[in-house]
């Protein structure tokens, strides 16, 4: 406690001779959201182009999940119970497993997990602990699929900011994990994901 | 040290400069260029008015740090409520001493790092393997400074000054696979290596880009996903604050990181941006149980009590170093602390206290051309900073700040007596008074004179014409003004 | 205000900067008793120096009369560096009173005068340095829609406008090799399009630029911006 009375008298001592604080600027988050290069005619239809835009794989139903599934060849992987009997309906060839075990990491290829809502603006995921389960199934394989429903999808970053309620770790997912640190060279899937998919059902 | 003989007016950052290898900087200027344009170019593409979100930004940042009392006690309140321990540390020692008691407590060994310039500030990392525990970089351009035993050169890109094959001699060195230059193989093979060093850590310690007054949200952000990781396997959370990183409201994020995305890396969003409200969802398997947040304090009150207030504001976007001219020649490691370019040259000598004078050169590392004001995402007027701290730098008598400015007492005389001025123009002498000292055949001139000539002296000559010449005729007195001045 | 660097070294720069504010009809006055805008020793740190020559300078232009300068970083200093050198002063508020009364050239002509197309012909291919201390103004703006609007003038556009020339003042002596360096990529990219002559607002980058190309044995001429003016009125016999 000595540090921290002694801190916030420093900081008190320091701004007693401020003349004049700056006031809290009056303004309209609105502010920072970006326009878009042209009209989109859905919420979809912009994030889709967007999350593009940064690389990552925007799917609209079951089916296309289906479809991505069985073109990569994919055999094995993690998914959310909730959504186990969707996938085994759209793409019955896969060995899908509903456990996640953090000692084997790399033998999941994918991981599907719930996704809490995205943002149309960025064409960004918003993963939540309550929702995406459990945290490194989203994280650890080379691809995850994030699963939304259309109606979460929220127009842009202030609206999302407002949907932040109390859960204790919400992230906002804009493409799959890169760096640019060897040479300003972009290599995509460092710790996190190589491949970012985000399926709308 | 050749180059040093020859001028030994010359400035510390000059000299690393000259003595670079030209390799190195030519991947500094080109990666720095190639960032500067890249932002340069989102700005304008998705905003109509960047700059107006730019001035914006700042006056929340100066309102924060005007209001800093009210914040950090608000701040400390909603963490708690948040379920994280709040612990306060006014320097770097008991920064650390905090961080490896509560390990200790907690019975850990083992920390996973992601980047944190704090703890770069606090030497944590070696601190820590002093007393036994094991501490882990895991960006991967901070995991190569770390097994190289180096330093980072900047603070979003902190290898930018090596290459390829320097990377890949050192990843065969620590036993991670035969040599291979491949960018790609390099960071599959970190991937690796870092996936083990995840599973076994207790601890996964952070930094934060912002912590929100109202709600105890700690925000992060990174690209490449390891602050996730570290907060995914570890047991407990712990992240070193410096206490200026408050924000308000949650609603004043989106501003902040739009343009932190964007001024750092030219992206909308960073990839990954975490708020992080407390330990683990009680329907969560991986994750922190336990949360700890450590607000640093290391001279950041003193900073705030002086007349550099604004460099608190400061987001560590990098982009004003990338900006810079002197950056770019002189590269990260010429301004010897933990932030480099326009920032580091304002930050790192205040945040040594008394030993001011050992960095008061950095200050004097500048044309004052603006261009780190221009791109500064929260509106640093850091040209007036760095001409503060030249004050500064003279008024204690620093003599390492000095080095290669001629005195300007005789030339003040002169300037301040018409008469003086007039004999010195007249006579020609104007050439040992002359502004900017270059005239005097000194060390200093012949510095100048290297590389650049003087033009003919033609003192007086234009007086001369002004008293001779008949002015025409059609002169009206002065129009009118239709607007006040540009400042 | 005449500047230091012109009452030494560049005395056709404010010939040239008289006649064209005579030609815009203005009487100009040139106090004798006038030195230097006091930025070198505001620059180097020694306040207490700048102050003396503020205070002089200040007094020498005592009246209500605008005050032109052909300098954006002699403007940039009454507009920025007095208010900081005066602060705390008992005379800080001559500092803004100051600076209300303080154009740069071009600002003058086009935001004061509202002259904004300039007569006469000027045949040569210009490539314009926007000097650092105009940054964020409209002074630079000012400068190009002036040449912009000159028969016969073509401007070049090259890379990294936004770069410093890289002289800074004194910094051109504590750091002549970064200082140098800065000096002669500017002008890679400022003769890119094989310019006739390379040109600016202020005399100081130019004293630097034309430094590093007399150096280097390389001929090509530097003007100040208001000589570009006068000689296209010289051109069409606007001005004798
Ligand atoms: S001073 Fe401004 S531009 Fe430089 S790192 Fe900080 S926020 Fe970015």
């Amino acid at each position: 406690m000595k540090d921290r009375d002694t801190i916030l008298k420093r900081v008190r001592d320091g701004l007693a001779e401020t003349p004049e604080r700056t006031p809290y600027p009056e303004y309209d988050p609105a502010c920072a959201v970006m326009r878009q290069p042209h009209e989109f005619s859905s919420l979809w239809e912009l994030f889709a182009w967007r999350m593009k835009s940064v690389n990552g794989v925007p799917l609209h139903g079951w089916n296309a999940l289906g479809d991505f599934l069985r073109e990569r060849a994919l055999k094995f992987g993690y998914c959310d119970p909730e959504y186990t009997e969707a996938i085994a309906a759209v793409c019955g060839s896969l060995d899908i497993t509903e456990r996640f075990d953090r000692n084997d990491l790399d033998r999941y290829e994918f991981g599907i997990t719930a996704a809490a809502g995205a943002i149309a603006e960025t064409g960004t995921i918003v993963l939540t602990d309550a929702a995406t389960r459990p945290r490194l199934a989203a994280l650890a394989p080379w691809i995850h699929i994030a699963i939304l429903q259309e109606d979460d999808i929220w127009p842009d970053s202030p609206t999302a900011l407002k949907r932040l309620g109390d859960d204790p770790s919400v992230i906002w997912v804009t493409g799959p994990s890169k760096t640019a640190d060897v040479e300003g060279i972009l290599i995509e899937g460092v710790h996190g994901p190589g491949v970012q998919v985000c399926c709308v059902v | 040290m050749k180059s040093t003989k020859a001028y030994p007016t010359r400035q510390p950052v000059d000299r690393y400069a000259s003595d670079l290898s030209p390799s190195v900087q030519e991947s500094v200027y080109n990666a720095s260029k190639l960032k500067t344009e890249a932002r340069v170019d989102a700005l304008q593409r998705d905003f109509a008015d960047p700059d107006a979100n730019r001035r914006l930004a700042g006056a929340i940042k100066q309102h924060t740090l005007d209001h800093l009392d009210t914040y950090l006690e608000q701040a400390e309140s909603s963490l708690r409520e948040n379920g994280a321990a709040v612990h306060w540390a006014s320097d770097a020692e008991s920064a650390n001493q905090i961080i490896l008691g509560i390990m200790q407590r907690n019975d850990c060994r083992r920390m996973v790092k992601s980047k944190s310039m704090v703890s770069e500030e606090t030497e944590l990392v070696p601190f820590l393997e002093k007393n036994g525990m094991e501490a882990v970089e895991t960006d991967l351009g901070e995991y190569i400074v770390q097994i190289d035993h180096d330093h980072p050169s900047h603070i979003v890109t902190p290898i930018i000054h090596k290459n390829r094959q320097e990377i890949a001699r050192s990843f065969e060195r620590e036993g991670l696979g035969a040599y291979d230059d491949d960018p790609t193989v390099i960071t599959r093979r970190a991937r690796d290596y870092l996936r083990s060093k995840y599973l076994e850590a207790d601890v996964g310690l952070t930094g934060a880009n912002f912590v929100s007054a109202e709600s105890g949200r700690i925000v992060l952000v990174t690209n490449e996903g390891n602050a996730r990781f570290s907060m995914a396997a570890p047991r407990i959370h712990i992240a070193l604050v410096g206490i200026e990183k408050l924000v308000p409201k949650d609603r004043d994020l989106s501003l902040f990181l739009s343009l932190l995305a964007r001024s750092a890396t030219a992206q909308c969003l960073t990839v990954y941006t975490q708020f992080i409200g407390g330990p683990r969802h009680r329907t969560q398997r991986d994750g922190p149980e336990k949360m700890h947040v450590v607000f640093l304090d290391n001279r950041r009150t003193e900073v705030l009590s002086g007349d550099c207030r604004k460099i608190l504001r400061c987001i560590r976007c990098g982009a004003c170093m990338n900006v810079c001219p002197v950056y770019r020649q002189a590269s990260g490691h010429a301004y010897r602390g933990v932030y480099p370019g326009p920032v580091g040259a304002v930050l790192s000598p205040l945040l040594k206290g008394k030993e001011f004078p050992e960095l008061a050169d950095l200050p004097k590392a500048s044309s004052l051309c603006g261009a780190c004001n221009e791109v500064c995402p929260v509106d640093i007027p850091i040209p007036e900073l760095l001409l503060r701290l030249r004050n500064r730098a003279k008024h204690e008598h620093v003599s390492l700040a000095a080095r290669g400015t001629p005195s300007m007492g005789i030339w003040a005389r002169a300037a301040s007596s018409p008469g003086a001025w007039k004999t010195a123009l007249s006579a020609g002498r104007l050439l040992n008074v002359v502004p900017h000292g270059f005239l005097n055949l000194s060390s200093p001139a012949r510095a100048w004179q290297s590389s650049r000539k003087l033009p003919p002296f033609r003192g007086g000559a234009f007086r001369k014409w002004m008293r001779e010449r008949n002015p025409p005729k059609n002169g009206v007195p002065s129009p009118d003004r239709k607007s006040e001045p540009d400042s | 205000m005449g500047t230091c660097l012109c009452d030494a070294f560049f005395d056709d720069a404010a010939r040239a900067t008289v006649e064209v504010l005579e030609y815009l009809g203005c009487t100009v006055h040139f106090p004798e008793a006038q030195t230097c805008c006091a930025q070198p020793a505001f620059n180097a740190g020694d306040w207490a120096a700048a102050r003396r020559v503020i205070r002089h300078t200040v007094g020498v232009f005592d009246g209500e009369l605008p005050i032109v300068i052909p300098s954006g970083s002699c403007a940039h200093m009454v507009y920025h560096g007095y208010d900081l050198a005066l602060e705390g002063e008992a005379d800080a508020d001559a500092a803004p009173r100051f600076a209300r009364r303080t154009w740069e050239l071009c600002d003058y002509i086009v935001n004061g005068l509202e002259v904004r197309e300039w007569p006469g012909t000027y045949r040569k291919k210009i490539a314009f340095h926007r000097s650092c201390h105009t940054r964020g103004t409209r002074t630079a703006e000012s400068a190009l829609a002036l040449l912009g609007s000159i028969d016969g003038l073509e401007l070049c556009t090259f890379g990294e406008q936004e770069q410093c020339c890289g002289f800074g003042g004194t910094f051109s002596v504590a750091f002549p090799n970064i200082s140098a360096k800065m000096g002669r990529i500017k002008l890679e990219h400022m003769r890119d399009g094989d310019p006739d002559a390379i040109a600016g607002s202020d005399m100081a980058c130019l004293l630097h630029l034309g430094g590093i190309l007399d150096r280097e044995g390389v001929a090509l001429p530097r003007v100040h911006i208001a000589q570009i003016l006068r000689d296209a009125l010289k051109s069409e016999g606007l001005l004798s």
